[in-house]
């Protein structure tokens, strides 16, 4: 086909912090040049290589998959650093990216086949996967041995490489002997014909020689030439940020250490790349054979289960379908006809699709989990199931929640069903052992996420590109909001908080320029958080395997790119909660007898408490009830059963608040208004959310009342109406409905009214299988705040981070329920919070105070269990804890009242911190530290603040050291600090609003907890801010225009004091529309600021330098005092 | 000493076509006692041939050279040039009022350096050209949209 050509060495996105098109722009440009075939030859591995196969085909292209490998020296017997140095090659710069980076030479390899498909992933496996030594660590080399290559290369072509393969760097360095050799033995290791000298015209002055020694080398060794151009980025422009991404990947500025002389990797159409091998027209009909002979068919569409091995004379839907029938008697009591029915359905869909194995093992995962008492719980669409709920894999009864089984695996569509499992957290790891162990660790890999560049990354990359210092690019990328990169110029010239930003100083326009460019560009691959990927066949003969974090497998594919191929994914994810709820039960069982608390997730969910809580807002901990939004509708709504918690759940997301659903809801609830149906069908089926379209179950049910749609049939008309359809899609749809609703009786009237509400709800609709599995752990989560408060508060602090709210503010929570919360001491607390006082106390644990370590906690633990400690060089002698710990440990009270001194008094904390590095220093010497009185010269000392206290120090100095070292207020809430200047401005408490009448102007005072710009439907920002005061949680709410003067104030300090209108009514609830925020310094009675931040770990960036490492100033930097500091 | 055996016809690029790469060298065989003082029946008869020494890898230019020490002259001055679209190659320049027919392009590459920087940025497409018996380096220069003569070498 003469004048045709087709790029068979491509660099996508994909090969990160190097190419620098994506693969929509790379096949556009195919199809503009009219070319047929597009080869995608990313380093290193196939990280793009499943959706471009799939982008490709669906564009009409044919794809070849491909990658350019780092291949082991093959061109001279010994190691090169053997050679004398004029003979060295010298080696390319790390190729790939992260653990899967390598130097050496590189070599380009085609798929031709299935075959080829599957040796292309061992060969890339094979070298990631070897490349790390035998503890586990070391550098990955990721390169791939000739002897693999020969073992694996069938099914394979192999183009020589670029100039940074061994072959054309010998011939350009002038060593046509070496680059003879390394071309044989490259050759040897391909089937005949499969192996090619590949020449690149990058318009070097270079370049002709170079071509031409290849042309001769091809000739002598009867090798054919094939042209290709090394492609990094469509377009010539886009050459800057292919430098800027080489540059920062290597952790250089420009120019990087490539040092591009040109911008010619661009895909160049035919006639340019015929022109440049004008002499070797061959070398381009080369890429046409080529790709002729490249026909890989990865057969998407089917679907590889797991084997599960069965029972002699049983099936996988036998065994399923028996399974089922025994959790039927187990979880319905009696059975009842509707659940027969339901599972016999259920059960002839899955044998039908094929999908007895996938559900058997999920079940038996979860079978381990529960009999290892791990607590777990299935979510999602697989609520739906029936056959789920019998198999304990959900917890939500399907036929009493009205749940739809279509909406989970619709028979009409064959697609694979996703069961997600949340495990708790602390044990997920026996899980993952557990599949490990079962399906054998070479049938098992984490699955990928590809981290993308948002703005922040993008502004940090261009940043270090252009060679600024580390402290710049910190200030550049600082307060930038987490928005798409090509946003830059409309965030810095509208955002509030960004009207001081660096960067609208004048000097950044390439920066700016170069962040745009880079929007969405993939940075790295990560590790998704619990996505398993689990084969029959070995994993590597799917997917190409590499080294994450932590030891751990990971496949270069993410989960698009496992459900495209048909395979099974697990998604093994960690919820705390889990971990909060077993430790709240393990904790009140030891207190109050095992019999006497039950197994929250067995209860009945009748108890008039729990919900009288969740109607009081008092929710803190609550799972999925507790965000400030979310209390503000409990209060609304005001739930009174678990169908309640379900819609409350339901109602609060991105797509009812943006479809303002929550009003009518709550108004035709309480009788505000008429609850009113276009259809009679419609009344029947949104009975239980008052008329409102709520969940995407209720489409499917109105289509079927309305139009006589079959469950399938309906599931399919929601996913249209989801998804962005065409006009005259939708025009289809939406004739095809009403004529099947006029044919039932409806008028056109009615049939149209239905058709654009459910339009108008499908997209915005929640899947109430997913929210009422979530109910049933809110509820047990409500019922053990309720029940065992304390134990409660104890257990999520102890689980932290999770949830909405900061330990502190848990803790505040629970002292607002009565409990005390008693300081950390070295002769009370374990490493986590622990009960005391018969559940009216929570003793706060030492694992969170600043510096300490798992070693010297440990110790603590253990000495303690001997015998108490009696004073500091008691502690000091028995544990050898380091320095920063113990004093640490003696700013937050851990030592108060711990020996006496020689007045006969216990020593204060100034005291101790004052013989501290003596006492030490003595111990590290002689190994004792004298007797056990502590002796001290008072004078070196801080004399004791004005209080009783024993620590000798003051409420507000014991304050900001704990609100330093744990980030915890034990003493008190700052704010009662200063209640006298509060008193003095007239501030309202936050428990003092709900008695006030609507549209009162309000002076309040809040320490922040959240601020959150969630998208809103006018798409103008507002900011929702969760405040805390010494009485309990205020909400404020700030609008676009009064954002404009707030916005800074906002990001760069911590307490504020809010002027606004208060919201009290039972339609909206209760809240602040505030009109001024003003940054609040907290002070104490002398005067002096406390600090609300907590402090950062030692080393360059520690709290011995106040604010360093902060990612935003503080109200205390107004007086700069750090109060907790000043010892 | 001539020979008419050694003399040949002026090249044809049929029969050149046949001979793979430099064809018009090849067409001189090698003779023990050396080739004929008269190579070339005609000048534009070993045009060809130039060209091709000119263009071929394996002939080291002093102009390539490091330092480019006595190589030619390197220059930056403004130059006409007429440009064929079609083939993407100069066809003619002009230099001192003269106008030279670019007989063959010997040579061409791009630079593109410096980019991040105003004051070293660097964007040019050069062609090392065969015209009126001497070898030019011609560069469009991106950044000005002007064509320079940037060397006259060999």
């Amino acid at each position: 086909m003469a004048g045709a050509f087709v790029h068979l060495h491509v660099h996508s996105s994909f090969s990160f912090m190097d190419g620098a098109s994506s693969l929509d722009e790379l096949i556009a440009r195919t199809k503009r040049c009219g070319m047929p075939t597009l080869a995608l030859t990313d380093h290193q591995g196939l990280y793009g290589a499943i959706r471009f196969y799939q982008k490709a085909i669906a564009a009409g292209i044919k794809p070849i998959i491909g990658a350019e490998v780092v291949v082991e020296t093959c061109g001279i017997a010994e190691p090169e650093c053997d050679l004398p140095p004029a003979r060295r090659l010298l080696l390319p710069y790390l190729s790939g990216f992260g653990r899967a980076s390598a130097a050496g030479f590189h070599l380009t390899l085609l798929v031709k086949d299935i075959r080829g498909y599957r040796n292309l992933c061992r060969l890339l496996s094979a070298a990631h996967l070897c490349a790390v030594t035998e503890d586990g660590e070391g550098p990955a080399r990721s390169v791939v041995t000739l002897h693999d290559l020969m073992r694996l290369s069938e099914g394979l072509i192999g183009l020589s490489g670029c100039e940074r393969g061994e072959v054309a760097a010998a011939v350009a360095a002038g060593q046509p002997w070496r680059a003879r050799e390394a071309a044989k033995r490259l050759a040897g290791c391909f089937s005949p014909g499969d192996f090619y000298i590949e020449a690149v015209h990058d318009l070097t002055t270079g370049s002709p020689r170079l071509i031409a020694g290849l042309a001769d080398l091809a000739e002598v060794l009867g090798l054919p030439l094939v042209a290709t151009n090394d492609v990094h980025y469509v377009e010539r422009e886009q050459h800057r940020i292919h430098d800027v991404l080489a540059s920062v990947g290597a952790r250089e500025a420009l120019p990087g250490p490539l040092l591009r002389p040109n911008a010619e990797l661009s895909f160049k159409g035919a006639t340019e790349m015929r022109r440049l091998f004008a002499n070797h027209p061959g070398a381009c009909d080369a890429t046409l054979e080529i790709a002729e002979r490249c026909n890989l068919d990865l057969g998407l569409g089917a679907f590889h289960f797991p084997g599960m091995e069965v029972p002699r004379g049983e099936t996988p839907y036998s065994m399923l379908a028996k399974l089922a029938w025994r959790g039927l008697e187990e979880r319905y009591r009696p059975v009842i006809p509707e659940a027969m029915r339901r599972l016999q359905y259920e059960l002839g869909v899955i044998e039908e699709l094929g999908f007895s194995e996938y559900f058997l093992t999920v079940r038996e995962i979860v079978s381990f989990a529960k009999g290892r008492g791990i607590r777990c719980s299935g979510r999602g669409s697989a609520g739906d199931s029936i056959v789920t709920y019998l198999l304990g894999i959900t917890d939500a009864d399907p036929v009493a929640h009205d749940l739809l089984f279509e909406r989970f695996l619709n028979p009409a569509r064959r697609q694979m069903p996703d069961i997600d499992v949340d495990f708790d957290s602390a044990r997920r790891d026996e899980v993952i052992d557990f599949i490990y162990k079962r399906f054998g660790a070479e049938h098992v890999a984490m699955i990928a996420t590809v981290n993308t560049m948002t703005a922040k990354s993008a502004v940090r990359t261009a940043a270090k590109a252009l060679g600024h210092a580390p402290d710049v690019v910190n200030s550049l990328s600082r307060h930038l909001p987490w928005v798409a990169a090509r946003k830059i110029r409309e965030v810095l010239a509208t955002y509030p908080e960004c009207e001081h930003h660096p960067l609208r100083e004048p000097g950044h326009e390439l920066l700016l320029d170069i962040t745009e460019q880079l929007d969405h560009t993939p940075m790295h691959l990560g590790t998704h958080l619990g996505g398993f990927l689990i084969t029959r066949e070995p994993v590597d003969t799917w997917a190409p395997l590499q080294w994450a974090a932590k030891g751990t497998v990971v496949a270069q594919y993410d989960k698009d790119d496992v459900e495209a191929l048909g395979l099974v994914k697990m998604d093994i994810l960690g919820l705390r909660i889990h971990s909060a709820i077993s430790q709240t039960v393990e904790m009140a069982r030891a207190r109050v007898g095992a019999e006497a608390v039950p197994e929250p997730f067995e209860l009945p969910h009748d108890d008039p408490a729990v919900y009288a809580a969740i109607a009081a807002a008092d929710t803190v901990g609550m799972f999925q009830l507790e965000s400030s939004g979310q209390r503000n509708l409990n209060t609304r709504l005001r739930a009174s059963h678990f169908e309640d918690i379900i819609a409350a759940i339901s109602l609060f997301r991105p797509g009812p608040l943006e479809a303002e659903m929550i009003v009518p809801f709550i108004r035709r609830r309480h009788g505000m208004e008429p609850v009113v149906v276009p259809h009679p069908g419609m009344g029947a089926v949104l009975r239980d959310t008052y008329g409102v379209i709520v969940y995407q179950e209720q489409v499917l049910q109105v289509a079927k009342a309305v139009a006589g749609f079959t469950l399938a049939e309906a599931d399919s008309l929601r996913r249209a109406m989801t998804k962005g359809r065409s006009r005259a899609q939708m025009e289809k749809l939406h004739a095809g409905f009403v004529e099947r609703a006029c044919g039932l009786g409806s008028s056109r009237e009615v049939a149209e009214e239905v058709f654009r509400q459910l339009q108008g709800f499908a997209a915005y609709g929640f899947n109430k299988a997913h929210a009422a599995c979530f109910a049933v752990v809110s509820y047990a989560s409500g019922w053990l705040k309720v029940y065992y408060p304390a134990e409660f508060a104890a257990a999520i602090v102890n689980n932290e981070p999770m949830g909405f709210y900061s330990p502190r503010l848990v803790l505040d929570d629970a002292r607002h329920h009565g409990i005390a919360i008693l300081p950390p001491h070295v002769n009370a607390s374990d490493s986590d919070c622990t009960v005391e006082r018969d559940g009216r106390a929570i003793r706060v644990g030492l694992k969170g105070v600043l510096n300490m370590n798992a070693r010297f906690l440990a110790r603590i633990v253990a000495e303690r269990a001997g015998r108490p400690f009696e004073d500091l060089a008691d502690l000091l002698r028995r544990t050898r804890g380091e320095v920063d710990a113990v004093a640490s440990l003696i700013r937050i009270g851990a030592l108060d009242g711990l020996g006496t001194t020689e007045v006969g008094h216990p020593p204060t904390r100034d005291e101790m911190l004052a013989v501290l590095p003596e006492l030490k220093a003595v111990l590290a010497r002689e190994g004792v530290a004298g007797d056990r009185t502590l002796a001290l010269a008072p004078a070196r000392a801080r004399a004791r603040d004005a209080t009783g206290h024993v620590s000798g120090w003051s409420p507000a100095r014991r304050l900001g050291a704990e609100l330093e070292l744990m980030g915890l207020a034990i003493t008190c809430h700052p704010l009662e600090l200063c209640a006298a200047d509060l008193d003095a401005k007239r501030v309202i408490m936050a428990k003092d609003l709900p008695r006030l009448p609507d549209r009162t102007r309000v002076t309040v005072v809040g320490v922040r907890e959240r601020a959150q710009t969630p998208p809103t439907k006018s798409g103008k920002r507002t900011c929702f801010l969760t405040l805390e005061d010494a009485t309990g949680l205020l909400d404020v709410v700030v609008f676009s225009d009064a954002l404009l003067r707030a916005g800074e104030t906002i990001v760069r300090h911590r307490c504020y004091q809010v002027e606004g209108i208060l919201q009290n009514n039972p339609e909206r609830g209760v809240a602040i529309v505030a009109e001024k925020v003003s940054p609040y310094v907290v002070r104490a009675d002398r005067g002096e600021a406390v600090r609300l931040r907590r402090g950062v770990g030692l080393g360059p960036m520690g709290p011995q330098r106040p604010g360093a490492g902060a990612p935003e100033e503080e109200s205390w930097e107004d007086v700069g005092v750090w109060v907790s500091a000043d010892l | 000493m001539t020979s008419s055996a050694a003399r040949v016809p002026p090249p044809h690029k049929e029969v050149l076509g046949h001979m793979g790469r430099n064809a018009a060298i090849k067409r001189f065989d090698a003779h023990p006692d050396g080739q004929p003082i008269t190579l070339f029946e005609t000048v534009s008869g070993r045009r060809p041939a130039i060209a091709e020494l000119l263009g071929t890898p394996w002939i080291r230019r002093a102009s390539e050279l490091p330092s480019d020490a006595g190589a030619g002259k390197r220059a930056e001055t403004d130059v006409v040039v007429e440009w064929d679209g079609d083939s993407g190659r100069p066809l003619a320049f002009v230099r001192g009022g003269r106008t030279y027919r670019v007989e063959a392009v010997v040579q061409q590459w791009a630079v593109e350096r410096g980019w991040w920087d105003r004051s070293r940025h660097v964007s040019r497409r050069c062609f090392r050209v065969f015209a009126g018996g001497g070898t030019f380096d011609l560069a469009y220069d991106r950044l000005g949209g002007t064509w320079l003569l940037t060397g006259i070498a060999d």
